[in-house]
């Protein structure tokens, strides 16, 4: 029933007026029309993300989401969403708001037909629609399973009144229809509102709630709102940055199927191959089109064998046998014309039997020219004919020379003597007498002689000897200059087409441009996990874009760690593909894989075993953006495993990991001095006790050893009459580079080069000393009269810091 | 080594005070409270040419507030001063092990000792610091069960006041139990051999009491044992001094005394039954080579005959000669080519 074509299911906003989209229409269209779509959706349903009220509750909000988002995106607005799921009786409601640009009556039909109605190929761009199979679907199964139609409410954008309209699709006739139309009062300026009622439960509650918040994690531009029967839930919007544009590309070559290089091969325009790889995919100029075509002329047509013409001193004589060949031209042409193909033939390494032609042609010109006489077809094919046989005299002993040199090991003589010998009796016996084969009947030469060459001369070649003899001789066979087959010949023969995919992928093609893909970019993740969870620490990497296949795609990763986070388990993994959460299917991800093959242990996580999902309070968030996604299913739940992809999830992951860990090891020696200092503040004033107990002398003040103790950056202030003295100690291994900012009450003067700022009758008075391991650095500055001073101290952790000022 | 009077209280009392008045002053100048001990290692104990001992060399390591285990050593320190200082003004004693037990009293946890090797430590290391012995802060160790027997005629101040023993005749098949202070004994007169039995590891008071027993009767001193590493280290620490208490070496070491053997020599030459040596037997040979109190000839001619060899003997294997051999033979032999007899 299903295409395995990558990414037939496709769909953009179902307020957007295009109308590319769903293989299973097409498939539909083809072969379906004779059943009902009723009964099509029912065999189905289970691929279509709605094979249990639960799901299919979680289905249709994701739908109805993605679309509003792209809506949204697509008219430049910043989407504000809103969602609600409501009891009805003995069905739920789900009614989802937008504001994007609201659709017309007319288009309607296309949106919500989109099950009935595809378009022919994958738009290659990155889009959620990717994911899903449509609002289409959910409509369907609201109706199959209530009974109502779908409702709809739609402004446009300066459109006047909001429209209220009432959709059933007529699943006899399989046509979207409105019944009911009218204007309608509503209070968004523009945007649309659907409200399906459905069979349904919220036992994917979890995952509903999960899949609204990892929305809002990946849409920081967006403004989400879900309001269910067991809670509310706002996700607020963290930046009006709207995702970059994403431009559609053509496929590129290395992308495509068969499948869809058939159905772009029926479209075209392009009369020619050339003109059609030019014109259809990304990447392919007339240089590579060419490589493209002479790869398809191999498969197509095979190759000729170039022969090493025979040199003047050698029995068989290339001038003696065109000049027997060519009758009834006069004496002095026909010599002319024999040496001249002789000496042209001889110039050559190699010469192939279309080169011959060539070469006969030129030299019949030449002579016509010269002699006035006409050297006609005839005359030509006979020289050809005659020119040739002596050319192909001796395969043998040029076969034997490419044998051998092929044959690395070394092979008794006789064998490889054997081999040409026999090699050279089927180039002999084939039907071409061009000597033109394509690989396969090649290799299937070397196959059979290599067998009789074992039994008869008790040589062996291997698999690999043979492959390397095959090689060695397809290199010095010829591409012919023949035709490639024009488009409409390819696309009505699959095996040309075939060849075609094949000689595409076989080409070097530079990878196909990727500024098509939108990332949500590394801050903006940040943000996204920022507003999202209460945590201690954030780190994003976006990567650079990457290949697979012929679809470039880009992964971003973040971490979220500690603060509100749930500790005492594994952490949580949010997977996302063109910033659609993944809910279902974690386990069969790619991504979820990745996760459990890196060492965490590296990077500060817990990970029990060494290998495996991670603990601790942690969030790990992997996106993949890409015009084509691999999915491991039809359902879309999960990133197939393709290695490309699966190195760059490490590689982003392992980016903001090394963040984490560097966080982690902060935390912790700040912990450690944390720990330390709270074990001295408790044993040195017990120390300082005991002392003045034991020596009879009077409390002891033991900040300052305390600040030495800890390697502190110790900080005194001294006022000596007018003069205000600021003593900076670093009792730390390392140099330190205190921010001071004294708030002092009156006009300081003479402020030690630092800069002075006044403000509402305060000034900030604010140096930065650098101050080497073991030095004290001294700030000096003067006031007049009483002031009252408040200095503050930033640059330097808390931890390291001892301020008596 | 010390006499107990009030006087000596005093001053071992005020040497405690001024270690802790130290501390204070570090504190109170905003200096990190330190305390710098000589490194009490094998590889920084030296031979002291006058005093014929080893002692320790010029290593110092300091234990300093700036870590937390070294700021709860000198907490500790300071509390176990407190005590002490405390114990004498009151005219009091304790045992080593008393204090670490009266340590868990103390209301602060980090000032309580882990274990009694700690507690112990810590009085040594008070000692080095304070020049101070610790019989003079009023500490005794447990009895150790050394003994001594022969014809030895002394006076010893007991609680019960001074008696007057004779340590062949008035003294049970156990003998005469040396006291935790030998320096409250008065020697009267020795009329021949003494044989004092050491219990393993000699404690500070059988050293004191056979270091007095050759410097005031002159009696020479000879130290039989099994022949094995560590019974070397046994005559080592009555010969030469131990590592812990080289402080003390002075007081402790009889450098004149002797090995008698079991040598690895009479290993081979009495054919004596052996036991094969150990990997820790192996690895304390090794170690004895590398220590500077063995760095003689005639112990690096033993020690590695030994690892040669392979094998340790027993004191008592000399009996598979017949039981007499020792007194008979052995002895007479050894200590003929001693010079002793």
């Amino acid at each position: 029933m299903f295409s395995t074509d990558r990414g037939t299911y496709t769909m953009t906003s179902y307020q957007s007026q295009l109308g590319e989209g769903a293989g299973i229409a097409e498939e539909l269209a083809e072969s379906q029309r004779a059943i009902s779509i009723a009964e099509f959706f029912e065999k189905n349903k289970h691929m279509l993300g709605f094979d249990s009220g639960a799901r299919a509750l979680v289905t249709a909000v994701k739908e109805a989401v993605d679309n509003s988002l792209d809506a949204c995106e697509e008219a430049g607005i910043l989407p504000d969403i809103y969602v609600e799921i409501e009891e009805a009786g003995d069905y739920y409601r789900l009614t989802v708001e937008d504001n994007g640009p609201g659709i017309t009556r007319e288009q309607l039909p296309k949106v919500f037909g989109k099950l009935l109605y595809g378009s022919r190929f994958h738009k290659r761009e990155q889009n959620r629609g990717q994911q899903g199979i449509g609002i289409s679907a959910a409509v369907l199964y609201a109706q199959l399973t209530s009974g109502k139609p779908a409702k709809i409410t739609s402004r446009t954008k300066g459109g006047g009144e909001a429209e209220y309209f009432e959709l059933i699709i007529d699943t006899d006739e399989n046509e979207p229809e409105i019944d009911v139309a009218e204007s309608a009062a509503w209070d968004r300026p523009h945007g649309t509102r659907i409200e399906l009622e459905m069979e349904a439960n919220m036992r994917a509650r979890q995952q509903l709630r999960d899949y609204v918040q990892h929305t809002a994690v990946v849409n920081p531009h967006a403004r989400i709102e879900l309001r269910e029967p067991a809670g509310e839930f706002k996700f607020e919007r963290a930046t009006d940055q709207l995702p970059a544009e994403t431009e559609e590309i053509r496929p590129h070559p290395h992308g495509v199927e068969l499948g869809t290089l058939l159905k772009m091969l029926d479209a075209t325009d392009s009369y020619s191959v050339s003109g059609f790889l030019q014109g259809e995919f990304t990447r392919v100029g007339g240089t590579t089109a060419e490589k493209v075509i002479d790869n398809f002329r191999d498969r197509h047509f095979g190759r000729e064998m170039a022969w090493c013409p025979p040199r003047a001193h050698e029995a068989a004589d290339v001038e003696a046998a065109v000049a027997d060949a060519v009758a009834n031209k006069g004496r002095e042409a026909t010599a002319a014309f024999a040496e001249r193909v002789a000496a042209a033939a001889g110039d050559r390494d190699r010469i192939a039997h279309h080169e011959l032609v060539a070469v006969i042609d030129d030299a019949a010109e030449g002579i016509e020219a010269e002699f006035d006489t006409t050297f006609g077809d005839t005359v030509r094919e006979n020289a050809v004919a005659a020119a040739w046989k002596t050319i192909t005299a001796d395969r043998e002993s040029d076969l034997y020379a490419i044998v051998d040199g092929a044959t690395t090991t070394r092979k008794d003589d006789a064998g490889v003597r054997g081999m040409a010998e026999r090699i050279a009796a089927k180039f002999e016996r084939a039907e071409d007498d061009r000597d033109r084969l394509t690989r396969a009947t090649l290799a299937e030469f070397v196959r059979k002689s290599a067998a009789d060459t074992a039994e008869y001369d008790d040589v062996t070649f291997g698999e690999t000897a043979r492959e390397k003899v095959v090689d060695a001789v397809w290199d010095v066979m010829e591409t012919v200059p023949d035709d490639p087959p024009k488009v409409r010949d390819v696309a009505d023969d699959r095996d040309a087409a075939s060849e075609l995919l094949e000689a595409m992928r076989e080409t070097d093609i530079i990878s196909p441009p990727t500024d098509c893909l939108a990332p949500i970019t590394e801050d903006l993740v940040l943000e996204g996990l920022r507003k999202e969870f209460d945590a201690d620490f954030f780190a994003a990497a976006t990567r650079d874009a990457s290949v697979h296949g012929g679809d470039p795609f880009i992964v971003e990763a973040g971490i979220a760690y500690g603060g509100d986070l749930e500790d005492g388990g594994s952490i949580e993994v949010m997977r996302f593909a063109n910033r659609v959460p993944l809910v279902y299917q974690r386990g069969a991800c790619a991504t979820t894989d990745v996760v459990k093959t890196i060492n965490w242990r590296n990077y500060g996580l817990d990970q029990p075993g060494g290998t495996g999902m991670p603990n601790g309070p942690a969030v790990v968030m992997v996106h993949v953006a890409s015009t084509n996604v691999p999915f491991t299913s039809e359902s879309k739940d999960a990133v197939a495993n393709v290695p490309e992809i699966e190195d760059e999830i490490e590689l982003a992951i392992r980016e903001a990991a090394r963040d984490l860990k560097s966080y982690l090891n902060k935390r912790r020696s700040m912990e450690k001095r944390r720990r330390k200092q709270d074990k001295l503040a408790t044993i040195l004033p017990e120390m300082a006790e005991k002392l003045a107990d034991v020596t009879s002398r009077e409390e002891l003040v033991i900040g300052d050893s305390l600040a030495r103790i800890m390697s502190n950056v110790l900080i005194d202030r001294e006022v000596e009459g007018d003069t205000v003295r600021l003593t900076v100690e670093n009792n730390a291994d390392t140099n330190a580079s205190p921010e001071l900012t004294d708030i002092v009450s009156a006009q300081p003067r003479d402020t030690d080069g630092a800069s002075v700022v006044e403000m509402d009758d305060e000034w900030f008075v604010k140096w930065e000393p650098t101050v080497a391991s073991g030095e004290e650095a001294v700030l000096e500055y003067t006031v007049e009269g009483d002031a009252d001073f408040d200095l503050s101290v930033g640059g330097v952790a808390d931890e390291k810091l001892t301020v008596n000022a | 080594m010390s006499t107990d009077t009030p006087e000596a209280d005093a001053e071992a009392r005020e040497q405690l005070i001024d270690l802790a008045e130290e501390f204070y002053d570090q504190f109170a100048s905003g200096e990190v409270p330190r305390m710098t001990i000589p490194t009490r290692t094998k590889s920084n104990i030296e031979y002291d040419e006058d005093k014929n001992v080893w002692v320790y060399g010029d290593r110092k390591s300091t234990r300093s507030a700036k870590s937390v285990s070294g700021a709860q050593k000198l907490l500790k320190s300071i509390y176990a001063i407190d005590f002490l200082a405390r114990q004498l003004k009151e005219n009091r004693s304790s045992t080593l092990r008393e204090l670490y037990y009266l340590s868990e009293s103390w209301d602060l946890d980090e000032a309580q000792f882990n274990d009694q090797d700690e507690s112990n430590q810590l009085v040594e290391d008070l000692e080095i610091v304070s020049g101070v012995t610790r019989e003079d802060f009023h500490m005794r160790p447990e009895e150790s069960g050394a003994t001594l027997m022969g014809p030895l005629y002394l006076r010893e101040q007991t609680r019960r006041g001074e008696r007057e023993i004779h340590c062949q005749e008035d003294v049970g098949e156990g003998g005469y139990q040396i006291p935790n202070n030998p320096d409250t004994i008065e020697f009267l007169d020795c009329s021949d051999a003494l044989i004092v039995h050491l219990k393993g590891q000699p404690a500070r008071a059988t050293r004191r009491i056979t270091k007095r027993l050759h410097d005031e009767l002159d009696l020479p001193v000879v130290v039989f044992t099994d022949g094995d590493p560590w019974s070397y280290r046994i005559y080592g620490s009555v010969a030469y001094g131990s590592i812990k208490s080289a402080h003390l070496s002075e007081y402790l070491a009889t450098p004149e005394a002797d090995f008698v053997g079991i040598q690895p020599e009479d290993i081979v030459e009495y054919d004596l039954p052996t036991d094969p040596l150990s990997d820790s037997d192996v690895n304390a040979l090794e170690s004895e080579l590398e220590d500077p109190r063995f760095q003689t000839d005639y112990w690096r001619e033993q020690i590695e005959l030994q690892l040669d060899i392979g094998k340790k003997a027993e004191q008592q294997s000399l009996a598979s000669r017949g039981l007499d051999f020792v007194t008979d033979t052995y002895l007479p032999e050894r200590l003929g080519e001693m010079g002793v007899v």
